[in-house]
């Protein structure tokens, strides 16, 4: 008998189901839906994880061999080659590390390209995160609070924007320089050496564009009704900022970090140009910079790489960035 | 019977660059257990200031609660902490608002939102209380509150989602809910829904309610005891019937006049002339004798009969330019709240057989009396407007 009873169970179930609508997304995972769905936003963001894959993988010490090996020992100063003169005079390229080239020290171009992907993306996750950090913490206590704590912080962030950025970042550069580099600074500052120069001059300045847009987002979710709502449910002001505003203006924190990202690689080029930063290690600034005076002569290589380096990862977190505001910011679509 | 809630001459002001204004000004009601007592008023009267300050979530500064007690059984909420107060909301005093569309928070899942009320409040663990918030799903009425625990505040409809509030509001078991125009952003259908939900759960539970609202349609159908309010203070404050059956405050009567009645032949709808005054510019004496058509009457009938109908009366103009001639009294002199008829509060000077009480005594001292409401057969819920004491705010 009991195996005759039809399994009604089983189907209002299965009726249940097919009635009931789409499952709920969240916004992260709605957001990884539309950039996984667009090819060009797919492309950068494999990109960028390539240059992340990179700058993890010049952590291995054959690497740290690598770029500083001349292709010839000897001389200190080599001619820069890309082709290898044979004596019966026909030219061939060099060994598949030397493809890009070497530098005036007979040191491979293609390594130190390799190596610099290292430092930019050092540079960009520490600065973001000291300026993303600063910028956020400032700029939602200012808007939450309001009052004397707005005023001195608003106070803070303007006088620091009045001043052209680069110029500030420069003139911090050559303020922490001396510290992290010429010895006479605190050991754990000399540790990072010009890269921790670079990093503190960019987090210490760019955090107020951030600051100034979440103390805006704030102001206006602060007066939203579940903001009250919370408060009438017994939520203290600390638990109110971090758990329920704070997850409301994530959206701003990434872009920022991926329009940031762009402005942090090329900023290390105009520092390391300058003589400022990173003068121990191959970053891209520096290559760029070794190689301004043999580019007269016609090697172009060198820059070509660094430049070619940059621009790609640029593009790339540009793009992806821009994806990404797309995918997170609703208000973009159209739909709040 | 201790009224659960009792305020006492409640006034708040806000301190602007051009001077303090006050939105709320000696307001005193009280609730009993199991009551709803309703709030009444236009746009700007106060009603919504007086229901945040009950739970002290007027921003200070530039609020501040210029005088009076908040007594939650008998207890002041005014001198406690603020961590005490926190412990005060969401489980004494629930508090639910006007727009549900924005007072839940997008990122988060209506279950989310609630295990965080429940567990603020009461020692469990989280699946205790991810099964205390789908309990109270269920009891407001969600279908399938196992699959809708997960969802978003932008799944579900307006009406969805003031149950989700009422939910998470009731889910600590206040003992006073305030709804602050809880029906107001809802279409008709789903008003007269959420109503009845929240008259069986007070029902179940004993809950006070109380009810700010503008729609007198809502207070008739739920309210036990009303109190009207205009320009800052509690002008009327009577049970239901009433309030309805006679009302003696000429602002009660124009609101009743200006509802439109079912049946009844009407070329245009009576409205009250004038606007309802900003807190920033609050006329002298009476707040409402500039738009009040007892005191206009009162002032012609004087002008008829004597020659000094002159130095009795004075004259006003209204915001569309006309000019009239009100009592003098009126003008210059603030009606108290006192007891017009038995258990029924009122605060004007021309109430009929008060006119001489009023001249001899202008500050009565209000007896603290007890009314039998008539919602439940024996158990009855009672209703008081407390003693009445100085107020810190000059006037």
């Amino acid at each position: 008998m009991t195996a005759m009873a039809p399994d009604l169970s089983g189907a209002n179930a299965y009726e249940r189901d097919a009635l009931a609508p789409e499952a709920a997304r969240s916004l992260a995972s709605d957001a990884w839906q539309r950039i996984v769905h667009s090819k060009l936003s797919m492309l950068c963001l494999i990109i960028v994880v390539i240059y992340f894959l990179v700058g993890l993988a010049s952590l291995l010490p054959v690497f740290g061999r690598k770029i500083n090996e001349p292709l010839n020992d000897g001389a200190p100063y080599q001619e820069p080659r890309l082709f290898e003169q044979r004596a019966d005079g026909s030219k061939h390229l060099l060994s598949p590390a030397h493809w890009l080239g070497t530098e005036f020290q007979g040191r491979s171009v293609f390594w130190r390209v390799l190596y610099g992907s290292r430092i930019a993306l050092l540079i960009t996750v520490c600065a973001s995160a000291m300026s993303l950090g600063i910028g956020t913490v400032l700029g939602v206590i200012s808007g939450y609070f309001g009052g004397w704590v707005d005023d001195l912080i608003t106070w803070l962030y303007s006088t620091i924007s009045s001043v052209p950025w680069l110029l500030l970042v420069i003139a911090m550069a050559y303020a922490i320089q001396g510290r992290t580099t010429a010895g006479e600074g605190h050991p754990w500052l000399r540790l990072l050496g010009g890269t921790f120069t670079v990093i503190l001059s960019l987090g210490l300045t760019d955090w107020v564009s951030l600051c100034r847009l979440m103390r805006g987002e704030v102001l206006k979710l602060r007066d939203r009704d579940f903001v009250s709502a919370a408060r009438a449910m017994g939520l203290g002001h600390w638990r109110i900022l971090f758990r329920h505003i704070l997850p409301n203006t994530t959206h701003l924190i990434i872009i920022t970090f991926s329009l940031g990202a762009v402005s942090y690689v090329q900023v290390e080029v105009v520092l390391a140009f300058l003589g400022l930063g990173i003068t121990d290690k191959p970053s891209w600034g520096k290559m760029i910079d070794d190689a301004k005076l043999e580019l007269l002569r016609g090697v172009w290589w060198q820059v070509t790489a660094a430049t070619v380096a940059i621009f790609v990862l640029c593009l790339a977190l540009n793009i992806l960035g821009d994806a990404l505001r797309d995918a997170l910011d609703p208000k973009l679509r159209g739909v709040d | 019977m201790t009224p659960l809630l009792e305020l006492k001459n409640l006034s708040v002001a806000f301190d602007t660059e051009r001077g303090a204004i006050v939105p709320v000004r000696d307001v005193s009601l009280s609730i009993f257990p199991g009551q709803t007592v309703a709030l009444v008023g236009e746009s700007g009267c106060g009603k919504s200031v007086t229901a945040l300050s009950i739970l002290r979530l007027i921003p200070q500064p530039p609020g501040r609660i210029a005088g009076g007690e908040v007594l939650l059984e008998g207890r002041d909420l005014l001198t406690r902490s603020e961590r005490e107060m926190r412990s005060v909301r969401g489980k004494d005093i629930a508090m639910i608002f006007q727009e549900p569309m924005t007072s839940l928070n997008p990122v988060y899942t209506i279950g989310d939102q609630i295990v965080e009320a429940v567990m603020l409040h009461q020692r469990v663990g989280s699946r205790e209380a991810y099964k205390i918030a789908e309990q109270s799903l269920n009891d407001v009425g969600i279908a399938d509150p196992h699959r809708r625990i997960h969802e978003y505040p932008h799944q579900m409809s307006g009406g969805m989602r003031q149950r989700v509030m009422i939910a998470m509001a009731l889910s600590c078991q206040p003992k006073l809910l305030i709804a602050d125009e809880p029906t107001t952003a809802l279409d008709v259908t789903i008003q007269a829904q959420i109503l009845e939900l929240l008259r069986k759960l007070q029902r179940e539970r004993g809950m006070s309610i109380l009810l700010i609202t503008h729609d007198l349609g809502v207070v008739a159908e739920n309210a036990d005891v009303v109190g009207i309010m205009y320009a800052s203070r509690i002008v009327e404050f009577a049970k239901v019937e009433d309030l309805f059956d006679r009302p003696q405050h000429p602002y009660t009567e124009g609101l009743f006049r200006s509802v439109p009645r079912l049946g009844a032949y009407a070329q245009r709808l009576v409205t009250i002339p004038g606007m309802v005054p900003a807190p920033t510019r609050f006329p002298s004496g009476c707040k409402f004798h500039p738009r009040c058509p007892r005191t206009r009457k009162a002032a012609e009938a004087l002008a008829a009969d004597s020659a000094q109908a002159g130095a009795a009366t004075v004259a006003v103009t209204d915001s569309s330019g006309e000019t009239f001639r009100v009592l003098q009294k009126c003008a210059t002199v603030e009606p108290d709240l006192r007891e017009v008829q038995k258990h029924h509060w009122g605060a004007c000077h021309l109430i009929e057989g008060f006119d001489k009480a009023t001249a001899t005594t202008p500050r009565l001292e209000h007896r603290r009396e007890v009314v039998a409401a008539t919602v439940q057969g024996d158990s009855l819920p009672e209703t008081a407007i407390p003693a009445k004491a100085e107020s810190e705010v000059g006037r």
